[in-house]
């Protein structure tokens, strides 16, 4: 299935070093595949991807994609108050 | 020498040092500028007249060698909003201050004379009050060039430029930082204040400071050292802020339908990343420019940053996402370095780059200039503004002025000050922060989270009510507590991670005046604090009716989310329910 992939600040370049595009760029994946797999297909660490938008809200790790989906990952450094005024960090 | 009140009264030019009241000695910053605004000024006087006073107050822990204590806070009656208004910066001011013995400067009355204007010059003995014609009409980097002519290169200076002579409500007060570039004391029009007092600039003498005296030095290193770990620790003061400064918000707000765009009519800008933390990094880092640099001395977040053209010019520095979302996603600026432009002649013009550019954004409105058209906003704001021209005046008025003169109805502000950045009916809970703060819609007012008083209840959903008036009744707490310190409000994003955060910021503070604070004691601060400045807005003549947002935003719907801001009254009333 198709998704849109946006990721942003420090997980930009590490995508770049790997060739991978990562701006409103369609990404081929096959099903099932949740974030947590998602996040491994990028051939990023777990603990670089702090928080994911899914349809631009956040969204639990578990969440199973959907055919074009709109997901966005974003690494630790979301400024504080907004970590949870946007639901990234639990009150 | 123990801290003394500087008073100076400008009616008739005279000074006077006190000695600190017992109840003001263990305030500072924020706690002691509002204190003394809500003590000694009427609520109901007229914010240019002569019974307001403008006062400055440097932070419990300014001029020690804490990180991230060099904020000064200024507070008066602000005659954007009415109401009590405090705005802290960085800069050389606050530090230079504290070693000098200054625990505030209260200046008040108004000279006789009309034409004149003053530079007040503060050293440890005396305040000297010169009359500076040759400063008259000009901006704030002619001033700075000036006092360094005049006085040693580290002088602290605090001035106004042509916009705050003519006393319009978007002047900001500029503050000198260590590499000689502009800091501001920029919400609520204080620059329009400081022109109604004649005063052009305020320096600080920095020849014969001492350093400030710690009464537990062994303990306040063991603290410094401490406190000073968990921000270069913690991925937003330690890596995030560094690398892409605030504006690393852009995308991130996009990306959730929070990003105001074309006046608050949608919540994502299609062109979001000509202008996002990212982009600019990249163009940082062509250029020669530099991603990280501290507004005040001791800083080890280095939020701000250097940004050049093409040409590796300097264009601005501290080069903050709310002023880059207001020229760019607000006002349709595509072209970040017009945006930075802008940005650096906002600082020698000393205007406060919220205001000004939410209200560049309504004059589309108003049918003053097209969406995007970054020629006509910079004209605007080099010439028609600076000049004092009819239209100059109005703009220069500010964004509640520009749509009561234009019959507007979509005006983006509350208690009359430009609603920043963050769209309210898709983050709810800093809407909920808007229409209470006592300072008008601030961003600021709600940025730091105590964790010891926050209930835990798991993750807030943005778009939905349940918890929002909590949470911003948290931040804003907080943000008062730790404005009060004098601590720059970005040490809250460790306290919100490293639970070894904010007792070792209360530890320097007990370390530095021998008392035993506790968390609840700061954090009743923050309290008391907030509560102080909502009774003199009370006492000036708000009502709930004023702890309200546009009305626009209560029937207009916001895509992408499709949402309201559909909070009662009674809802947003339980704010103050502590």
């Amino acid at each position: 299935m198709r998704i849109i992939l946006n990721a942003f600040s420090f997980l930009r370049d590490k995508l770049r070093l790997q060739g991978i595009a990562h701006i409103e760029a369609p990404m081929e994946i096959t099903s099932p595949c949740d974030v947590h797999r998602l996040i491994s297909l990028l051939g990023l660490k777990p603990e670089d991807v702090e928080a994911v938008f899914i349809n631009r809200v956040i969204m639990p790790k578990e969440t199973l994609l959907n055919e074009n989906d709109r997901v966005a990952l974003l690494p630790p450094g979301t400024p504080g108050s907004y970590r949870l005024m946007l639901g990234i960090k639990k009150v | 020498m123990a801290d003394k009140i500087y008073r100076v009264n400008m009616s008739n030019l005279s000074f006077k040092i006190e000695e600190v009241p017992a109840s003001w000695m263990g305030l500072g910053g924020r706690g002691l500028t509002s204190t003394i605004v809500a003590e000694e000024v009427d609520p109901e006087c007229h914010p240019l007249g002569p019974n307001n006073k403008l006062v400055f107050a440097p932070g419990l822990l300014s001029g020690t060698s804490a990180s991230n204590s060099g904020r000064n806070s200024c507070g008066a009656k602000s005659p954007l909003t009415g109401g009590i208004k405090e705005s802290n910066v960085g800069g050389t001011s606050a530090a230079i201050m504290a070693k000098l013995g200054v625990k505030a400067l209260i200046i008040e009355g108004l000279p006789k004379d009309a034409e004149t204007f003053y530079q007040l010059h503060v050293t440890k003995d005396r305040v000297e009050f010169i009359l500076v014609p040759e400063l008259i009409g000009l901006d704030n980097y002619a001033v700075l060039e000036a006092m360094a002519a005049k006085y040693d290169k580290k002088v602290a200076v605090m001035s106004i430029g042509r916009i705050g002579e003519m006393r319009m409500n978007i002047a900001n007060i500029s503050v000198k930082d260590p590499g000689g570039k502009l800091r501001s004391h920029g919400r609520g029009g204080l620059g329009a204040v400081m022109g109604s007092k004649k005063i052009k600039c305020i320096t600080v003498d920095a020849e014969s400071y001492k350093e400030v005296t710690i009464e537990n030095p062994d303990k306040f290193k063991e603290a410094s050292k401490i406190f000073t770990k968990t921000l270069q620790e913690n991925p937003i003061s330690g890596q995030g802020l560094p690398a892409f400064g605030t504006n690393v918000l852009v995308n991130i707000l996009n990306e959730a339908g929070g990003l105001p765009t074309h006046n608050f009519r949608e919540g994502n800008w299609e062109h979001a990343e000509k202008i996002c933390g990212e982009t600019m990094a990249e163009n940082i880092k062509a250029r020669g420019g530099k991603t990280t640099h501290g507004c005040h001395a001791g800083c080890v977040i280095q939020c701000s940053q250097v940004y050049n053209d093409k040409d590796g010019n300097y264009l601005t520095s501290g080069f903050e996402y709310e002023t880059i979302w207001a020229l760019g996603a607000h006002l349709g600026i595509q072209d970040l370095d017009l945006i930075a432009k802008m940005d650096g002649l906002m600082d020698d013009l000393g205007v406060d780059s919220i205001e000004t550019s939410v209200m560049l954004g309504l004059a589309v409105d108003a049918g003053i200039l097209a969406y995007g058209d970054g020629a006509r906003a910079y004209e605007l704001l080099s010439h028609e503004i600076p000049t004092g021209t009819p239209l100059g005046r109005i703009l220069g008025a500010g964004t509640h002025i520009l749509g009561k003169a234009y019959g507007l109805v979509r005006v983006p502000t509350v208690k009359g000050q430009g609603i920043p950045a963050y769209e309210p009916r898709a983050v709810k809970g800093q809407g909920i922060t808007y229409a209470t703060t006592p300072m008008g819609a601030d961003h600021t007012a709600g940025y730091a989270v105590a964790t010891n008083i926050l209930n835990s209840g798991g993750h807030i959903d943005p778009l939905k009510k349940e918890g929002q008036v909590e949470l911003a009744r948290n931040l804003q707490i907080a943000s008062a507590a730790v404005d009060s310190t004098g601590m720059c409000i970005f040490v809250a994003f460790a306290a919100l991670d490293d639970a070894k955060c904010l007792p070792s910021l209360i530890d320097m503070i007990n370390a530095r005046f021998g008392c035993a604070l506790t968390i609840d004691d700061v954090m009743n601060l923050g309290k008391n604090i907030l509560k102080k400045e909502h009774e003199f807005n009370i006492k000036a003549g708000f009502g709930k009716a004023d702890d309200r947002l546009p009305e626009f935003m209560k029937y207009e719907t916001l895509p992408p989310h499709n949402v309201t801001w559909d909070f009662t009254g009674e809802e947003i009333d339980a704010f103050w329910n502590f």
